[in-house]
């Protein structure tokens, strides 16, 4: 799977001399070229999923954007309480475009977790 | 007896159900009006109020249920410029 990926990294067709498949044309500059024809098997990167995550927990308005690490604990180092934790998991959710059913988010109360979920997710986007 | 998961519950719920107005200005509001209302009877202690505030708030869910598939009948044209991406 990773070779594979690697190989079609070096054999991608630049996007513009395509037929236009009706493909959002607007995010071409910036994801370099899309694969016709490949089926949905690029996951997002950890380091990806990551950095949005925490994108997310440093624009809450009550959270302290320099307290806030991979690992930090949202009621413990961050001071918020559990109707915070809900703000932020629904935030974190609509930035994914995922749906977490409501047993598995009240497990997640910390940034480690929230990363974990979002990564093993299948469809995270 | 209404518990502190019941009440984050109904707060998910209640979200959710507020995220699938297609006019941005509402959406906003139900999230915004949801989280006030639980935030502002965070520390009841009184086991009726809180209740009645349990109460209130399923109410309020019925009706967000309600209304949000009158809105989806008629989604506006356009969408707001605060939905829009800077460029």
């Amino acid at each position: 799977m990773a070779l594979r990926n690697a190989l079609l990294r070096h054999l991608r067709v630049p996007v513009q001399n395509l037929a236009v498949r009706g493909s959002n044309q607007s995010q071409i500059g910036f994801l370099g070229s899309m694969r016709a024809f490949s089926s949905h098997d690029d996951h997002l990167s950890k380091q990806d999923v990551v950095d949005r995550v925490l994108d997310v927990v440093k624009s809450f308005p009550k959270v302290d954007p320099a307290k806030v690490t991979p690992e930090v604990h949202f009621q413990k180092d961050l001071g918020l309480d559990s109707l915070d934790t809900v703000e932020i998991v629904m935030a974190i959710e609509e930035e994914f475009k995922l749906e977490i059913p409501d047993k598995e988010a009240d497990k997640i109360d910390s940034c480690s977790l929230a990363i974990e979920y979002v990564f093993n997710h299948p469809m995270s986007s | 007896m209404v518990d502190k998961a019941q009440v984050i519950s109904l707060c998910r719920s209640l979200l959710r159900a507020g995220r699938q107005y297609p006019d941005y200005n509402i959406r906003e509001y139900a999230k915004r009006r949801t989280l006030d209302g639980f935030r502002m009877n965070k520390n009841l202690t009184d086991h009726s109020k809180v209740e009645e505030a349990y109460a209130e708030g399923k109410k309020q869910l019925e009706v967000v249920e309600r209304v949000v598939k009158v809105y989806l009948a008629y989604p506006p044209k356009t969408k707001n410029i605060m939905e829009l991406k800077l460029q």
